[in-house]
C-alpha cells in the first residue's frame, strides 16, 4: 500500500492545490504528516491564539470574559459574518466575542478580543506553549488593509488575477501571521489536554471551537454523527485552512492541521474546500491504523 | 521585528529625513500626510535595491554570463525564434541557456534556484514567485474538416455537441483541466468522453478516427498549413471563451536585469506570432461568507 505522505500529496494534487498537514493523536503522541514544518499563513485560524490568550488573561484574573464591550456600527472591520455583516450599535461579553470570532469567523469580533489582549500578548502565549515557528504580525485589520492596499484599484475583483495574488504581502508567511501544520496540532494538543488554561477555560474554549459553523472543510471529511469535529478555518485569495480536534467514540482524539493554497485563483471552489476533509481523513485513519 | 527596535528604526529615519512619518498615540499608529507623500518613492527605491541586489548574487554566485530560463512545450517554434532574437537585440552580455519544460517542472526549478526565469501556464501555486502580467492565448477548436461546424468560421461550443474531447491527461494540470471542462459545460458542450492524448499526431488521429474534437491556441494552428490539410481545420471559438493564461514568472526578489529583458523579450514575442492578448477584464465577483475576507 502507498504509504501515507504519498496518499496526501496525491489528495493535494488531485484538488489542485498545495498541501501542508500535520496529525497528531493526542494521547499517544503518534504523528504523520506532509509538510509540517513548512511555514504557512494562518489567515483566520490566528483567531485561535486570540481565543486562547483571551481565556489565558482571564484564568490570571486579567480581564472578565462576562465584560460587557461596546461595538458601533462605524469602523467595524470588514468582514461577511456577525458584527461585520451587522448594521446597528451592539453591546456584548467579551466570551461572546470570542465566540462570534470563532464560530463564523467574524472580523470585528476577533478585533474586539484582540484590541482587549493585544498582539504581543497573543504572541507571549503562543511562545509560551512553545510555538517557535508561529507569530502574530498584525492585526487581523491591518492584513485586509494590506490587501487592498496590494489589490489596487480594481478591489475585491482583482484578487482572482494570479498577478495580483502573487504581489500580496498577506499571502507571504515572512510578511503575514504565520505558523506550521504542527505548531498548530501542539496548540490543540495543549487545549485538548488542559495544558493550555484551567479545565473549567478550556472547556469554554473547545465548546465554541466545536460550535463553528463551516461544514465544508474539516468536517466534511467525518461524516459520521458519533464522530465529534471542533476546529477553526482561515481563508484568504487562494488560501483555505482548518485546524481541528477529531473525536471518534471509542475515545480516539486527534489533532489535525491543514493549510492548502489553490493554484486556481476562484473564490469558490468546493474541491479545494473538500480535500481538507479529505486529507484529514486519510490522516486520521492511518493513526488509527496504527500506521 | 519587535515593537522597540522598530520604533527606534523609524525615529532614526524621520530625523535622517527631517520629517515626521507617523503620528503615535498610546493606542495606533498612523501614517502621516508626508509619510505617504514618500511611500511611493520607498517602494520603488525598495525595487530597484532588490534588482540590484539580484544582480550582484548573479556574478557573486558566478551566473554572470548565464541566464537559466524555460518555456513550456506548447510554445510554437516561431515563437522561440523571436523570443531568442528579441533577447539577443538588448545586448545584455548574459547568454540565454533556454529549457523545453512544463509549468509543474519550472515551479520545482524555480523554488529550488536552479530555473531564473520561466514562461508558466495559469492556473498554478504562485507562491514565492514573482509574476509579469497575465498574458491571453486564445484558444480555437480543432475538427474534422467535414463536421458542419466547421463550416462557421467562428464555433460556438454548443455547435460541438456530439463530438468527443481530446484533452490532455488530467494529472498533467488538474486545475486547467477541470477549468476547461466547467467552461465547456457552462457554455453547453458536455462531452460524452473526454479522450486523452497530447502529441500532435496522436490528437489528429483521434480527431479523425473517434468523431472527436481538441483545443488549441491559434499559434499552433497557423492559418497557411491549416489550410492545406485536407482533413482538420482549426476554427476560432465563438466569444473566445477558452484560453490559455501564461505569465513570465522568477522567484521573489531575484528580478534582475537579465531576468526583466527575458520578461520583454517573450512578451513582444508572444505578442507578434502567437496571438496574445491582455487577460480578459475580471468577471463580477460574488464572494460568498465562507470566503471569510470581504473588502
Amino acid at each position: 500500500m502507498t504509504n501515507t505522505p504519498t496518499r496526501l500529496k496525491e489528495a493535494f494534487a488531485e484538488a489542485g492545490v498545495t498541501g501542508r498537514l500535520h496529525a497528531l493523536d493526542i494521547d499517544s503522541g503518534a504523528e504523520l504528516g506532509t509538510g509540517a514544518d513548512h511555514p504557512v499563513v494562518t489567515a483566520s485560524v490566528h483567531k485561535l491564539c486570540v481565543l486562547i490568550t483571551l481565556y489565558e488573561q482571564a484564568a490570571a484574573g486579567l480581564l472578565d470574559l462576562t465584560e460587557q464591550v461596546e461595538c458601533p456600527p462605524d469602523g467595524r472591520a470588514s468582514g461577511p459574518t456577525g458584527l461585520s455583516a451587522m448594521l446597528d450599535p451592539v453591546r456584548m461579553s467579551l466570551r461572546d466575542a470570542a465566540y462570534l470570532m470563532i464560530a463564523v469567523s467574524d472580523n470585528t469580533a476577533a478585533e474586539l478580543c484582540l484590541s482587549r489582549v493585544g498582539l504581543d500578548a497573543v504572541n507571549a502565549t503562543t511562545a509560551r506553549l512553545g510555538l517557535t515557528r508561529t507569530r502574530a504580525l498584525h492585526t487581523f485589520r491591518a492584513m485586509f488593509e494590506s490587501m487592498r492596499e496590494d489589490a489596487g484599484p480594481g478591489g475585491a475583483q482583482a484578487l482572482t488575477d494570479p498577478y495580483v495574488i502573487a504581489r500580496l504581502r498577506a499571502l507571504d508567511p515572512a510578511r503575514s501571521n504565520h505558523s506550521t501544520a504542527r505548531d498548530m496540532t501542539r496548540l490543540l494538543r495543549a487545549l485538548w489536554r488542559d495544558e493550555a488554561c484551567t479545565p473549567e477555560h478550556g472547556a469554554a474554549m473547545r465548546r465554541v471551537l466545536g460550535l463553528q459553523v463551516w461544514p465544508h472543510r474539516l468536517a466534511a471529511g467525518f461524516p459520521f454523527d458519533d464522530v465529534h469535529v471542533a476546529g477553526k478555518t482561515g481563508s484568504l485569495p487562494t488560501l483555505r485552512n482548518e485546524v481541528g480536534v477529531v473525536e471518534y467514540p471509542d475515545g480516539g482524539r486527534y489533532a489535525v492541521a491543514v493549510f492548502t493554497r489553490a493554484a486556481r485563483t476562484a473564490a469558490t471552489l468546493p474541491p479545494a474546500d473538500a480535500v481538507i476533509g479529505t486529507t484529514a481523513r486519510i490522516a486520521v485513519e492511518a493513526l488509527r491504523a496504527g500506521a | 521585528m519587535a515593537q522597540p527596535p522598530l520604533s527606534q528604526r523609524i525615529k532614526g529615519l524621520e530625523r535622517h529625513l527631517g520629517v515626521r512619518l507617523f503620528e503615535r498615540t498610546s493606542r495606533q499608529v498612523t501614517i502621516t500626510k508626508a509619510g505617504t507623500l514618500l511611500l511611493d518613492d520607498a517602494r520603488e527605491l525598495l525595487g530597484r535595491s532588490e534588482a540590484l541586489l539580484a544582480t550582484a548574487r548573479r556574478i557573486r554566485d558566478g551566473e554572470s554570463g548565464l541566464l537559466r530560463a524555460a518555456l513550456p512545450p506548447d510554445i510554437a517554434g516561431e515563437t522561440v525564434a523571436a523570443l531568442l532574437d528579441g533577447f539577443r537585440a538588448h545586448r545584455t552580455g548574459v547568454e540565454l541557456e533556454l529549457r523545453e519544460l512544463t509549468t509543474a517542472q519550472q515551479l520545482t526549478q524555480l523554488a529550488a534556484h536552479d530555473l531564473d526565469v520561466g514562461l508558466i501556464h495559469h492556473p498554478c501555486d504562485v507562491t514565492g514567485l514573482e509574476l509579469g502580467p497575465v498574458l491571453r492565448r486564445e484558444m480555437g477548436v480543432l475538427l474534422p474538416r467535414d463536421a458542419p461546424a466547421a463550416a462557421l468560421t467562428e464555433v460556438p461550443l454548443t455547435a460541438l455537441t456530439g463530438y468527443d474531447l481530446v484533452l490532455f491527461h488530467r494529472s498533467a494540470a488538474p486545475a486547467l483541466h477541470d477549468d476547461l471542462l466547467t467552461t465547456c459545460a457552462r457554455d453547453g458542450y458536455a462531452p460524452a468522453a473526454v479522450r486523452h492524448g497530447q502529441g500532435a499526431s496522436f490528437v489528429r488521429g483521434l480527431i479523425l478516427s473517434s468523431h472527436a474534437v481538441a483545443f488549441g491556441p491559434r499559434d499552433a494552428h497557423p492559418a497557411p498549413a491549416a489550410d492545406e490539410d485536407p482533413d482538420l481545420v482549426w476554427r476560432p471559438l465563438a466569444g473566445a471563451p477558452l484560453a490559455w493564461r501564461h505569465s513570465v514568472a522568477w522567484p521573489k526578489g531575484r528580478g534582475d536585469t537579465a531576468v526583466s529583458t527575458f520578461a520583454q523579450a517573450v512578451t513582444q514575442a508572444l505578442h507578434s506570432t502567437a496571438a496574445v492578448t491582455a487577460d480578459a477584464p475580471p468577471r463580477p465577483l460574488h464572494l460568498r461568507p465562507t470566503a471569510e475576507y470581504w473588502l
